[in-house]
């Protein structure tokens, strides 16, 4: 029985694992792109290309709540569009949610729908991309967050104690209370996008130094969403006028208390901008097809005890010792794996406060940089690791 | 851990539930913006739901294994209870008193109702609550930013607002749910131990409000001071659940005097104690066995000789004995980080380990600042 299932498995999955989604056109524009809406007119001529969303399971979270309404999660699909001008690019996801999920100013326990796109701080070396969790050490990203929300207030912000106290313990009445009220509201902030560079999650820190200007929307109709970025090609961050770059995009589903890791995620992107020269090896290395046989793949992943610190599948029991690899084949790429396998600490997961499960070391810090505990594989023949991350790719949940 | 550890000592037997530290908390920091419905600290009867409702029951800390534990972030409405006021203003023009919002839970919803039959065996005690500062803070293993850090000069634990999103997986993570969710900023928010108070030679606001003179505040390592004698010395001040793992550094002194029981004739039962041990254990683990033990032992001597150090500290004669903020510290503190010290507003409590006199009321002879003495 045994053998005839292997039999099976290798004539099902000759050679290659599926291909991921494919790369998307941008479309160069004249018009302004400076803050670009849902309804801008110049959607009709982008080009919207499928783009399939994987539930985050590297790490779990400590939300008893959310982890049972998220444990079987099956991946999305959204569309995507890309345009861009000489000084301006800007994307557009459209994907389905059958709630539309606010967070409430006057609850303690509901989350937005919102969505983010990553870029990375630096592409010239495609099979060395940032961590797709927002980035890794020395690998930062730059991400764009919108999330439809109430508005928020910012305690830091400009220090205005005086609209900060209780309207009951003011000493004013009438008509001034009415226009303390009225200060109070227009101070809280509008929206909720912010932008932030990371080089892993942990790491994450909001841009507030005004370098980076930005313009987000989001919009819900007819289930779904639609959400907006428009961005400079060049900041002080990143450089993505070039003639490919690689995106990401997450999105958060509120009704499911997403928020933080409990997202959906796409892996690298490759976003070619139309009518630009220069190198395309970043398609390849994001879309091409992955050489290996699946189920050789998988004999060599169990003959090499990763289930010791990873799970695998979703079957496997859960393993803190490592990052869980049950959508690995979804956000992440076949370079990454490979590396991964070759150069454990090339990139270290920014897993949980070391503390929160002080027995799992999967990585030691020396000399303030996090080492890997996991063991390196590069004694490994190509072939086995070919393999290897063809079986790997296919690790991801499906589209319902 | 911290260099050094602020702690509080709580004397549960002392205790008279009359709300005048959750007062003093609410009118200096969580009345406004959000934060109307915490209580950073509260004053719950125990046995009883608590506040949050239940919150024993929610989830966080760690286990055995030192793996911190899921947990249920609570609702406002349910949990916690929506904070209503009246409509006094309208009432002028002859509206009805109303609430603004239909009052269905609270804290204290349960106040004094306790359990047991009375008036045979029923019983309960107070159970005064703030942030547990803990060596170990769920909260802070939980956050995925790195928002809650431990002061390194006196283990305070704060949140980073800056770095805050208000994921809330640190109320998750909060065994105690003494973290709380500001969904007017969405960011978490929690008891600060009054530190810019601490810092300028002012108790935290729940203990100096304290009627009934239950709180002490001073540093552990601080041998001279009354918390280290209560939590180190005499071991009669014991942590809240510390089978959630966070090692809290709130120290309750157990109630250890409960009338006895009667019977069904409304006699007394002699011997008895409506508080069961149970109880207490399930709170304070087994070491309250000696520490009642000692209390007991203590509190005879000093019947019998009229001496005993520990029952001197418990009676708390002078306020100005039950905090040791150490202000010469956190000058040095403030030097060595390059921040100018703050000027103290009351020199009655800034001895401690490293400030040697204290005490002295300069303020009764004009010297606000000056007569800190003692450096180290």
């Amino acid at each position: 029985m045994k053998k005839l299932t292997s039999a099976l498995l290798a004539v099902s999955v000759i050679s290659s694992a599926v291909a991921a989604d494919s790369a998307i056109t941008a479309i160069k524009v004249n018009g302004n792109l400076d803050k670009v809406s849902y309804n801008y007119q110049v959607w009709n001529t982008a080009k919207f290309s499928t783009v399939t969303l994987y539930p985050q399971t590297t790490i779990t979270f400590n939300d008893k709540k959310a982890n049972e309404m998220n444990a079987n999660n099956s991946a999305i699909k959204a569309e995507v569009a890309a345009i861009y001008n000489d000084s301006k690019i800007a994307f557009m996801i459209k994907w389905p949610d059958g709630t539309q999920s606010i967070q409430q100013g006057d609850k303690t326990d509901t989350y937005s729908d919102g969505f983010a796109v990553q870029f990375a701080g630096n592409y010239s070396n495609p099979k060395e991309l940032p961590y797709i969790g927002m980035g890794s050490d020395g690998r930062p990203v730059v991400i764009h967050l919108q999330k439809e929300s109430v508005k928020t207030y910012e305690p830091n912000g400009n220090g205005d104690v005086s609209h900060q106290v209780n309207r009951n313990q003011t000493n004013l009445f009438g008509k001034d209370l009415a226009n303390f009220d009225k200060e109070v509201k227009r101070t809280g902030s509008g929206d909720y996008e912010r932008s932030f560079v990371g080089e892993g999650f942990r790491s994450m820190t909001e841009i507030k130094d005004a370098s980076n200007s930005s313009y987000s929307r989001i919009a819900y109709e007819n289930k779904g969403w639609m959400g907006t970025l428009s961005r400079p090609l060049k900041d002080s961050y990143v450089n993505l006028d070039a003639a490919v770059i690689p995106v990401a995009f997450a999105v958060w589903d509120g009704d499911k208390l997403g928020r933080n890791g409990l997202k959906y995620l796409t892996a690298w992107t490759a976003v070619e901008l139309q009518g630009k020269k220069g190198n395309k090896d970043l398609v390849a290395a994001l879309h091409g097809n992955v050489e290996g046989d699946v189920a050789k793949g998988k004999e060599a992943v169990a003959n090499n005890g990763c289930v010791g610190c990873h799970q695998v599948e979703a079957t496997d029991a859960e393993n803190l010792m490592g990052p869980s690899l049950t959508n690995i084949g979804g956000y992440s790429t076949a370079d990454y794996i490979r590396e991964s396998l070759v150069n454990p600490s090339a990139v270290v997961v920014p897993g949980y406060n070391r503390n929160a499960h002080s027995n799992y070391a999967w990585y030691n810090v020396e000399n303030g940089k996090r080492v890997s505990t996991m063991t390196d594989f590069s004694w490994l023949e190509k072939a086995d690791l070919d393999n290897m991350v063809a079986y790997l790719k296919t690790l991801k949940a499906e589209v319902k | 851990m911290s260099k050094r550890q602020l702690a509080m000592v709580m004397d549960l037997n002392k205790c008279i539930g009359c709300q005048t530290c959750t007062v003093a908390c609410k009118t200096q920091w969580t009345n406004r913006n959000g934060r109307e419905y915490m209580y950073w600290n509260n004053v719950e009867t125990y046995p009883g739901t608590g506040y949050p409702k239940n919150w024993m029951e929610l989830g966080g800390g760690f286990d055995a294994a030192g793996d911190l534990q899921p947990g249920i972030i609570p609702n406002l409405e349910a949990d916690y209870g929506v904070p209503w006021d009246y409509n006094y203003d309208a009432l002028q023009g002859g509206a009805s008193f109303e609430p603004n919002v239909e009052p269905t839970w609270g804290p204290n919803w349960d106040e004094d109702e306790g359990t047991g039959l009375f008036p045979q065996d029923n019983y309960f005690f107070y159970l005064p609550r703030i942030c547990n500062h803990c060596t170990n803070p769920g909260c802070l293993s939980a956050c995925p930013r790195d928002a809650i850090f431990k002061r390194e000069q006196d283990g305070v634990v704060l949140v980073d607002l800056d770095r805050c999103q208000g994921y809330r997986y640190c109320i998750a993570g909060c065994p105690y749910k003494k973290i709380y969710f500001n969904p007017k900023i969405s960011k978490s928010e929690k008891c600060i131990l009054c530190f810019p108070r601490i810092e300028q030679g002012l108790p935290p606001a729940c203990a100096q409000q304290c009627v009934g003179r239950i709180r002490f505040v001073g540093f552990l390592d601080d041998t001279e001071g009354q918390v280290h004698k209560l939590v180190n010395k005499y071991k009669v001040a014991l942590g809240l659940r510390t089978d959630y793992g966070t090692q809290p550094n709130v120290y309750y002194v157990p109630p250890t005097e409960s009338p006895a029981k009667f019977d069904a004739n409304g006699k007394i039962i002699e011997g008895s104690t409506r508080l069961p041990i149970e109880e207490l254990e399930k709170l304070f683990g087994t070491e309250v066995h000696q520490a009642i033990k000692t209390l007991k032992a203590e509190m005879k001597k000093r019947k019998e000789t009229g001496e005993s150090e520990l029952m001197d500290i418990l009676i708390a004669y002078q306020h100005s004995d039950m905090f040791r903020l150490d202000n010469n510290y956190y000058q040095q503190v403030a030097k060595e980080s390059g921040r100018k010290p703050l000027a103290l507003v009351d020199n009655r409590y800034v001895a401690g380990k490293f400030t040697k006199s204290g005490h002295e009321m300069n303020f009764f002879h004009g010297g606000h600042t000056g007569a800190v003495g003692g450096h180290h």
